[in-house]
């Protein structure tokens, strides 16, 4: 039976396509993608469809989408009616909480707003350390909340960091750990279970082998 | 403004797709009269407090809730087994057991805005009350009927049992808050969580690997890879009974339409012995569920085992084949009303007729 892979767009994208391309799978048209929105795998029996993250949890759940290759911090946010089958380690980041050099967040008294593109990952956060505080939902650039004044503190996606620097603003704790995961449509694993684990276990194989090129580097 | 906009979640069901679902539900119905089921009726109201204290586990943000002139909070029903296990503790308190009971109602649930879904759905199903764990196979079967008659064999009942994991958790220690969010994690198979999960509790190398493996025991050889991986004799006696049914199902021809997976780890918390979900091809969730619950009775002040499954058959239209009566239409002039009334009664011996009156003498 055929599969339906919704691939994210952007930061993910090239990694995605990259591990793909090492499994063997045939994704020339991945590669050249003119205006095209699905493309068909000229090796296997799949298609491809590329959405935004969100959006990629809306297609699995629905079954739309067999797989889905989507980032832990989009998973956090979303619902959770899927099955988080692999995490592919590539897109590694991790949450944080930062503020201003002379206000962290996390010891300030009374009412604390805290702004976020993630309101539910930080809302968890700071109920599971106790803290009752207000969030504001902010789309982008949330570096310029505590530096105006707009809240107290952030929780974002970091990578390098050197954005947050620039603007003066410390890191004050880690959330957790994040990278991108491979989720499965419920039903789907039960209707094509052996194709899902094929696939599955072909993307397992990149991850290894990257891990242990990774471990001898760093020995 | 024009009013016209309803509630979120809700649908308005044309005729086109009413007919489909309203066929869908009688051959549903029809399966359950024929295992000698009988119908009953509940109402759209009851009182919160009922579901507040059948279910430990109640995620209250679902319930769509409101407030009686006595100032008594009322609930949309989420489901039927909770009225139903309420009419039986408080209706049927004399002898005759088993009860069987179908019904084909409508439940409620307050859900996620925007994602396409459903906030009020059509629930056909039955439920068997006051036999235990030897009625597993007949409800199985009957479930398994149903599953054939819509879908012939392009379909799947998946079959699990909950004990497995609440007793390994007990049995390795493990306490009821840890429990819960590990039975989360292992329901959504989520691998990598479950793996920093059980490296991070005190447990046994036995149970790690346990644990570890139970989100993929499923597929094929679901039963033997449990089995090897049991590390106490209870879990293994689990197991013996799903091959049991395994055995039986295959006897009765059932074999190419089931499958076992024990990382089924039921989100509600009264499911206490088999639980099962059927999937058809092309549809992306289950349509079917199920399981024996036989601590919720109690709660409600009788001592009584249970089983029961339902289907979702808002998902099945489209998807299952059905006949629709095509209607014919009778042309009269203004002036042959009564006649052409008398032709129809004769002609609706052989279906529907619809009167069209000319505008012309």
């Amino acid at each position: 039976m055929s599969l339906s892979i919704a691939l994210t767009k952007g930061r993910l994208e090239k990694q995605t396509v990259d591990m793909l391309e090492r499994c063997g799978y045939g994704i020339e048209k991945l590669h050249n993608k003119g205006r095209a929105l699905v493309f068909e795998d000229t090796v296997k029996d799949i298609r491809y469809f590329l959405v935004k993250a969100a959006d990629c949890i809306t297609y699995v759940e629905h079954g739309v989408a067999d797989i889905g290759i989507v980032g832990k911090d989009t998973l956090m946010e979303g619902g959770s009616d899927y099955y988080e089958l692999l995490d592919l380690n590539i897109g590694r980041c991790r949450f944080i909480v930062a503020g201003m050099a002379d206000a962290n967040p996390l010891q300030m008294m009374g009412h604390v707003r805290i702004g976020s593109k993630y309101p539910e990952v930080a809302k968890q956060y700071f109920l599971s350390r106790g803290m009752d505080v207000e969030m504001i939902r902010i789309e982008g650039s949330v570096e310029l909340g505590p530096v105006l004044g707009l809240c107290d503190g952030i929780v974002d996606i970091m990578e390098t960091g050197t954005t947050l620097k620039e603007n003066g603003l410390v890191v004050y704790d880690t959330v957790c750990e994040i990278s991108a995961r491979a989720i499965v449509n419920k039903a789907s694993f039960k209707m094509k279970r052996q194709e899902i684990m094929s696939v599955l276990s072909d993307l397992e194989r990149i991850v290894k082998e990257d891990a242990e090129r990774n471990q001898s580097e760093g020995s | 403004m024009k009013q016209i906009q309803i509630p979120s979640g809700m649908r308005d069901i044309l005729p086109d797709e009413c007919e489909k679902k309203q066929a869908v539900n009688r051959k549903i119905m029809d399966i359950f009269t024929l295992w000698g089921y009988r119908p009953i009726e509940t109402p759209l109201l009851e009182f919160y407090a009922t579901y507040r204290s059948s279910f430990a586990s109640l995620e209250e943000e679902t319930l769509y809730k409101f407030v009686d002139d006595s100032g008594q909070i009322l609930t949309l029903r989420t489901d039927m087994t909770l009225p139903i296990a309420r009419v039986c503790a408080s209706k049927y308190t004399g002898g005759n057991l088993p009860l069987r009971f179908s019904y084909c109602s409508n439940v409620y649930k307050v859900r996620q805005s925007f994602a396409g879904k459903r906030n009020e759905v059509t629930d056909c199903g039955i439920e068997l009350i006051g036999l235990d764990e030897k009625a597993d196979l007949e409800v199985l079967s009957c479930a398994l009927d149903v599953m054939r008659e819509l879908f012939r064999d392009r379909c799947v009942l998946e079959i699990g049992n909950s004990r497995f994991f609440w007793k390994a958790c007990r049995l390795a220690g493990l306490d009821e808050e840890q429990s819960a969010v590990l039975s989360d994690l292992i329901d959504r198979k989520a691998m990598t969580d479950t793996k920093q999960m059980i490296e991070a509790a005190q447990l046994r190398p036995e149970e790690k690997e346990f644990f570890n493996r139970l989100p993929l025991l499923g597929g094929e050889n679901a039963l033997e890879d449990a089995e090897e991986v049991c590390f106490d004799e209870a879990l293994r006696e689990i197991i013996r009974h799903l091959c049991r049914l395994k055995e039986q199902l295959e006897d009765l021809g059932y074999g190419r339409n089931i499958s076992f997976d024990l990382g089924k780890v039921p989100h509600r918390d009264y499911y206490t012995g088999i639980i099962f979900e059927g999937f058809a091809e092309g549809i992306g969730s289950g349509v079917l569920s199920g399981g024996r619950y036989d601590t919720l009775l109690r709660k409600l002040g009788r001592d009584l085992p249970a089983v029961g499954f339902g289907v979702k058959s808002d998902l099945l239209i489209g998807h299952v084949e059905t006949e629709t009566q095509e209607i014919r239409k009778l042309y009269y002039r203004p002036s042959q009303e009564a006649d052409a009334i008398r032709k129809a009664r004769e002609l609706r011996k052989y279906g529907p007729v619809e009167l069209v009156m000319e505008e012309t003498e």
